[in-house]
């Protein structure tokens, strides 16, 4: 179970991001069990609370960019986005920054965490860089406001190649290909085409063509038809919502953000200030978003180690925190799982 | 513009557009209901032939809408390739200006899933969006693909919104967006609504953005009451609770503009896969049948039709393999059939000019 690159064979730093709100606590408890498993990384830790750059806008820090522009790769807590006019969200700049062009959410059920469906083991491919998230918008007469969804060949087909490859490196069987080219019979038609000639690369992934609604309507029946999906920007957006709400929200779906620049991995929840620094957060997240990266890294034995402590934990239930009904706090979670990993 | 609509000796004249999949067999079973309990409906058939680039028989459907103000219809096809071939069903709806499209979502007790008691209306803008169709490819391999919205649309529907929120005695609207990301476009629509709302000061009014409604109507569908949105959204958000309530086979769906009304099934699914092999769930189109005899002021067809269905699928729990029943399309319309007679026979004349006068009130 690897992803496709071979990159990282010497590197073994990795930048962390903790985050604000209760992001400190959560990647203190991944880097805990990290090295409770004695995964070889070192951790490399940055600030990204923006800084007023030379030309007077906001942005992340230089220093902070040199780190994973030199490590290739990330781990990240989460961002607040500063509620203002003008001042752009943090994770959209770290996405432009590193070129961040595919989105990747795992979303399955999980043993031992009561959800409506149990049977949900689906990965969210999402076209990360362009789509309906351009930007460009205009108001053409008064009343009348154009807003502009840009498909590339190029973007496209990165992103389809990106999701057979992780199809065949994570043991998957089939691609769905989500689209509306019955309607957008050009720009998603393009996109369409683009995965139709990936798919001829790889012969042992089989590949299905679906239109959203149809996706939409048919993954609450049943999630189990479905395999890994790729789609546009915001079809991609709206699925990976709807999959981690089956398997319960985004307090246990983990994500990673592949780039040209490096990759990313990050939780998908936000900040929750409410809870910030009482040690009630749920690591999970973040730590999937760590195993993910620790595959992608070819550090395949130490992800399942480390995922398989993580799922005992949460299948014994005394350890839950809040979030998931239980009353542990986020560092009993944590060393319930170190102590796992240590006699494993 | 507007022509009188068709209506001789007391029958009316609607349009009928079979469309491809499962619609011809499902029209099949309409008439055939409507036979057996002597509804005043005789029907104008269009078939729209899907491999054809020519617009001929797209413009007959249209003037028979325009003639007789009224149509039932099925998914239709739209198999040319040509970019300049657009979608039949965004055509009838683009050149008929049917601007709304309205899905009551009712869960329905006979049938097991996964929320019960969801009870939510979708009120989805119909005619622009992402739906405006204008793409071109400004160099080659970059296509453009333009989203239009309006704020004379965009009041229409948000409008006919709070409206239908008020005459059925709903408590909310929530306006469902992506305006966070489409700040001119989407922000245009819900500053509309918010608008809008001020005008119906009765009726609670929030927002929500499209993804976080997608996780929660998989969680807790019961939160929400009225929805509006743009178009592609409604396509997702309707699709979603059709899928939660039971499947494609179940609700219907009503377009409506100043002029004309079209009904065809909530999801507006082809179903190519299950076509003519007598399995195809026929109560959305059943459902559309009956939105259509409301929309006539046929109201006591309209109501024996919706008792049918009630007791064919949660009394007498005849139901087809998409609800994990062994039943037959025929066996379903049987039972309606049956149901339909008895009424239409018990009902004295009477009887019958009440109900009229009645639901006229
Ligand atoms: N890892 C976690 N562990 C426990 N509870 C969480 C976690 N993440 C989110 N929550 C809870 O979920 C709810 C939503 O929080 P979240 O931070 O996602 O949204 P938010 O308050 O809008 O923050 P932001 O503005 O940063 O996105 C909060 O009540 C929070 O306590
Ligand atoms: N009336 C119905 N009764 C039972 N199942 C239905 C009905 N309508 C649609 N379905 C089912 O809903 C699902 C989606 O429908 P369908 O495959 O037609 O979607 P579509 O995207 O329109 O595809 P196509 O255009 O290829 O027909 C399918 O599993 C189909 O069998
Ligand atoms: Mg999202
Ligand atoms: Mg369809």
């Amino acid at each position: 179970r690897n992803y496709c690159n071979v990159r990282f064979a010497s590197t073994r730093t990795v930048t962390l991001i903790p985050g604000d709100g209760i992001g400190p606590e959560i990647s203190a408890a991944v880097q805990k069990i990290f090295s409770a498993a004695q995964v070889p990384i070192n951790w490399e830790p940055v600030d990204v609370t923006s800084v007023k750059g030379p030309d007077g806008k906001f942005g992340i820090p230089q220093a902070a960019i040199d780190s994973v522009n030199k490590n290739e790769i990330g781990l990240k807590g989460p961002l607040m986005t500063p509620i203002g006019k003008g001042h752009r969200s943090l994770n959209l700049a770290l996405r432009k920054e590193f070129n961040l062009y595919a989105n990747v959410r795992p979303c399955k059920s999980l043993d031992g965490y009561e959800t409506l469906y149990k049977d949900v083991d689906v990965v969210t491919i999402r076209e990360n860089t362009e789509g309906e998230y351009s930007g460009i918008e205009h108001e053409i007469v008064p009343g009348v406001v154009q807003s502009i969804k840009l498909i590339t060949e190029d973007a496209s087909r990165r992103v389809a190649d990106f999701a057979f490859s992780y199809a065949k490196a994570n043991g998957r069987s089939k691609v769905t290909v989500v689209h509306k080219a019955n309607i957008m019979r050009m720009s998603d038609g393009l996109f369409l085409r683009c995965c139709r000639e990936a798919s001829k690369k790889f012969p042992e992934i089989k590949m299905e063509e679906r239109y959203l609604d149809t996706v939409c309507l048919t993954m609450v029946q049943d999630p189990s038809q479905y395999d890994v999906l790729v789609m546009p920007n915001l079809y991609g957006d709206i699925l990976s919502d709807l999959c981690a709400g089956l398997v319960g929200g985004l307090g246990l779906t983990p994500s990673g953000n592949i780039g040209l620049n490096g990759a990313i991995f990050e939780s998908v929840h936000g900040t929750a200030p409410d809870i910030a620094g009482q040690d009630k957060a749920n690591p999970t997240a973040l730590l999937l978003s760590a195993v993910m990266m620790l595959r992608y890294m070819e550090l395949g034995t130490y992800a399942n180690k480390i995922e398989k402590a993580c799922f005992e934990v949460i299948r014994e239930g005394n350890k839950l925190t809040g979030d998931l009904g239980g009353k542990g706090k986020c560092s009993e979670f944590t060393d319930e799982i170190c102590k796992k990993v240590e006699s494993s | 513009k507007s022509l009188p609509k068709a209506k001789y000796g007391g029958r009316h004249t609607v349009t009928m557009l079979p469309g491809g999949g499962i619609g011809p067999e499902l029209m099949s079973y309409v008439r055939e209901v409507f036979r057996y309990a002597g509804v005043p409906v005789d029907f104008e058939e269009v078939p729209i032939d899907p491999s054809n680039d020519s617009n001929e028989d797209l413009e007959y459907a249209i003037t028979s809408i325009r003639r007789n103000g009224a149509a039932l219809k099925g998914n239709i096809e739209t198999r040319s390739l040509s970019p300049n071939v657009i979608s039949r069903n965004v055509a009838i709806r683009n050149e008929l200006d049917l601007f709304v499209n309205v899905l009551h979502c009712t869960s329905f007790p006979g049938i097991q899933s996964r929320h019960s008691d969801v009870d939510i209306v979708v009120v989805r803008q119909n005619t622009e969006g992402e739906y405006a169709m204008m793409e071109h490819e400004s160099v080659p391999g970059v296509v453009e693909c333009l989203k239009v919205v309006t704020r004379a649309n965009s009041d229409r529907v948000a409008r006919f919104a709070f409206d239908y929120a008020k005459r059925h005695g709903r408590k909310k609207v929530t306006t469902i967006h992506k305006a966070n990301i489409m700040k001119s476009s989407d922000g245009l629509f819900l500053a509309v609504c918010r608008e809008v709302a001020k005008d119906y000061p009765d009726i609670q009014h929030d927002d929500m953005i499209i993804d976080n409604c997608c996780m929660q109507l998989v969680s807790n569908p019961h939160q929400f009451d009225v929805m509006v949105m743009p178009n592609l959204y409604g396509s997702i958000v309707s699709n979603v609770i059709c899928g939660l309530i039971g499947g494609a086979g179940l609700l219907s769906g009503r377009n409506y503009g100043y002029e004309y009304a079209v009904f065809e099934p909530g999801t507006r699914n082809t179903g190519s896969a299950i076509a003519g092999k007598n399995i195809a769930n026929p109560i959305s189109m059943m459902n559309s049948a009956a939105d259509l005899l409301h929309h006539l002021q046929l109201e006591n067809h309209s109501v024996w039709l919706r008792e049918a269905i009630d007791k064919t699928i949660n009394v007498d729990k005849i139901h087809t393999p998409d609800l994990g029943g062994q039943a037959t399309s025929m066996d379903v319309i049987k039972n309606i059939i049956t149901f339909m007679q008895a009424k239409t026979k018990s009902s004295t004349f009477t009887e019958r000019i009440e109900f009229r006068q009645a639901s006229v009130i």
